[in-house]
């Protein structure tokens, strides 16, 4: 793949056949946001981030252990669907690996302080603690009363 | 086999009950352009898909809508909680709570519920992928004409990211598109169906 394109246009075949749709290939997994503005914005790429009416998130969600473990687990999650259709792409694969250590470390201290997040956090847990609340679905923000 | 993580993909937190609103929202969780729809479509799908880059695009796009799944009825959840007999009459939400109390069902926002008769799964790598695409469009505009009629900051945040979420996928999707092709055929793409050799 060529990169003559910039972050927000990507490569076409010059000539193509007839009767078929071309969506441009995502040519770089680069330039990327970071991983707290990656989770307020829903893509890690600034080239897809393309806003309805200019509604845009703003601000910080990784002010809490949760909110750190979601921008890393997310950042993963966009580098593997990109790499789902870039899978020789080392760099992105590279980005992956790097943000997976940190993912995964940050879901084992959220883990350890709050409780299992899924079944095999239980090997470190000293009694059943699964069915600790808050499912995931609760409301724990300020009560509204 | 699916492991489940007891974690939102985006946190959803939201401070005012407003089942006015939850009557609309409910369709992104089993309307015709939904979530429910939209994991089952690509989850569906993967059985016939030849290439692995199809095999893996469609688990990890699928599995991602499960969890935009319980993020939509979590929405719903909340907005739906401690409503008062007057609250839910004043809001219009008295045809759904008579049917479903403050439950979360797979539903349009006209009521119909959710039914397979709104996706595909063709078994045609090509028609398949088109299908794709045109679902993240249509899941797309839905959440455009929700952030339309939604004036609540904490709703339209999660509603927001799910959004942007359906525009990378509508990428991803295009991209497996053009990597289909590259093994097809480029005199003809319709030669052969490579997800059926009969």
């Amino acid at each position: 793949m060529d990169n003559k394109c910039d972050y927000k246009s990507g490569g076409l075949p010059s000539c193509a056949p007839l009767a078929m749709a071309y969506v441009p290939m995502q040519d770089s997994a680069k330039p990327t946001y970071d991983a707290a503005e990656a989770l307020t914005r829903g893509t890690l790429f600034p080239g897809l981030d393309l806003p309805f009416m200019n509604m845009v998130n703003k601000g910080d969600l990784t002010g809490t252990p949760l909110g750190e473990l979601m921008a890393l687990d997310f950042v993963a999650h966009e580098l593997v669907l990109y790499l789902d259709t870039h899978c020789n792409d080392r760099e992105a694969f590279e980005m992956l690996r790097d943000v997976m250590k940190l993912a995964n470390e940050a879901h084992e201290r959220y883990a350890k302080l709050y409780g299992p997040l899924m079944h095999s956090d239980l090997e470190e847990s000293k009694s059943f603690t699964w069915l600790k609340n808050p499912w995931p679905w609760d409301y724990c923000g300020k009560k509204e009363d | 086999m699916f492991v489940y993580e007891k974690k939102l993909q985006y946190p959803v937190s939201i401070k005012n009950p407003n089942p006015a609103l939850a009557k609309f929202i409910i369709s992104q969780y089993g309307g015709p352009d939904g979530e429910l729809g939209a994991s089952l479509r690509y989850l569906s799908q993967r059985y016939s898909m030849p290439y692995p880059e199809l095999k893996g695009l469609l688990t990890d796009i699928g599995t991602e809508e499960l969890g935009h799944l319980e993020m939509v009825g979590t929405i719903v959840h909340q907005l739906t909680r401690k409503m008062s007999p007057e609250e839910i009459k004043k809001a219009g939400f008295d045809a759904y709570f008579v049917d479903h109390t403050a439950g979360v069902y797979p539903q349009f926002a006209s009521g119909t519920p959710w039914t397979a008769a709104t996706m595909q799964v063709k078994g045609d790598v090509l028609t398949d992928l088109h299908e794709d695409m045109a679902a993240e469009q249509k899941a797309r505009t839905t959440y455009d004409n929700i952030l339309t009629l939604s004036d609540d900051p904490d709703v339209n945040n999660v509603i927001k990211f799910l959004r942007e979420r359906e525009v990378v996928h509508y990428q991803r999707f295009g991209e497996a598109l053009r990597l289909a092709t590259e093994k097809l055929d480029s005199k003809n793409f319709y030669m052969t169906n490579p997800a059926f050799k009969g």
